[in-house]
């Protein structure tokens, strides 16, 4: 007996193979995370982000490594890299602050911003050298 | 006699105000680029601290491993998971000497840097060169070199080894400024 004719499986390994090839290049071209459409998973003082870089290092890292978080504090310096903004935020350490790289489109609000004021930035932390590291840096509030 | 001694320790303290002088930058840029039949791979990094002691022209740079951002999402998990274990080995750091500090001038010109180089925990000595250019306000190095990734230990799949190149071009560009608490 003959279910199906050689016709017709060359034509359903044919699917099969657009199929496959759709996905492969679909997760191969995968976008990055979209920070503006994104909730936060963790909210955080910027003092208590950097303490806890300061005390534990690896820990802070497995806490917070390529993980979008949302930092309040208040700015301590702004200015413009490469037409990309840099916000720092203070803490309580001498040396230490929390750097926040903005993105292209957050670096167009810089000019309504000021040293000083309070804000909330959300952005993924890639670790801690001098200072704690977020970089791709969108403005919540302000 | 004590005017002598005094000025003598003044021009002792200013000596040491001198020689305690730091140039940094917390935003200095990294690009490496992979060329490869099928793509070239290029990540950049514009998170690298990089510190000068203008004492001795030590210099000391410290690079986040995720803070290289790719324009695919997917090189940059496989890079960050599978090529450099950057859960395991979250820095990357070069440790060195800027050879014949004391002629770098403000006009850019070539000096080399004699150090080690750390990444994805295996060390090898290195000496790189690059544009120097130095003023009372700023530091700046500019350059490029290349590294195996066999003297990394990095290994690449043998499935995607043809599309990864073992030579890697990497780009840096510093701009030290005068270090001041905040």
């Amino acid at each position: 007996m003959k279910l199906l004719s050689k016709k017709g499986i060359l034509f359903i390994f044919l699917i099969i193979a657009i199929i496959g090839g759709v996905i492969g290049f679909k997760m191969a071209n995968k976008s990055h995370l979209d920070i503006s459409s994104s909730a936060p998973k963790i909210t955080i003082q910027a003092t208590q982000l950097i303490d806890e870089f300061l005390i534990n290092e690896t820990t802070a890292n497995a806490n917070y490594l390529d993980k979008l978080i949302a930092v309040n504090g208040t700015i301590s310096s702004i200015k413009t890299e490469d037409e990309n903004g840099i916000i720092s935020l203070k803490t309580a350490d001498d040396f230490g602050s929390v750097l926040c790289h903005l993105s292209k489109e957050a670096t167009q609000i810089l000019p309504q911003i000021k040293i000083g004021q309070n804000i909330q930035i959300k952005g993924i932390c890639t670790g801690f050298l001098m200072d704690v590291i977020l970089v791709r840096c969108e403005i919540i509030n302000q | 006699m004590n005017y002598f001694l005094s000025t003598l320790f003044l021009f002792f303290c200013l000596q040491l105000v001198q020689s305690q002088e730091r140039y940094l930058t917390k935003n200095g840029t990294i690009t490496f680029f992979s060329k490869a039949p099928i793509e070239n791979i290029e990540a950049k990094n514009q998170q690298v601290l990089s510190i000068i002691d203008t004492n001795n022209g030590s210099m000391a740079i410290s690079i986040l491993m995720k803070s290289f951002l790719f324009e695919k999402a997917l090189m940059q998990e496989h890079f960050n998971e599978n090529y450099v274990e950057s859960d395991k080995f979250p820095k990357a750091t070069f440790k060195g000497t800027i050879l014949n500090f004391s002629n770098i001038s403000s006009s850019p010109s070539k000096f080399q840097v004699k150090g080690t180089i750390t990444i994805h925990g295996e060390s090898k000595e290195i000496t790189i060169e690059g544009l120097f250019s130095k003023t009372a306000s700023e530091i700046t190095a500019i350059g490029d070199f290349t590294i195996n990734l066999d003297d990394f230990k990095v290994k690449i799949p043998a499935v995607v080894a043809k599309n990864i190149a073992k030579n890697i071009k990497i780009s840096f560009d510093f701009n030290h400024q005068p270090f001041q608490k905040q």
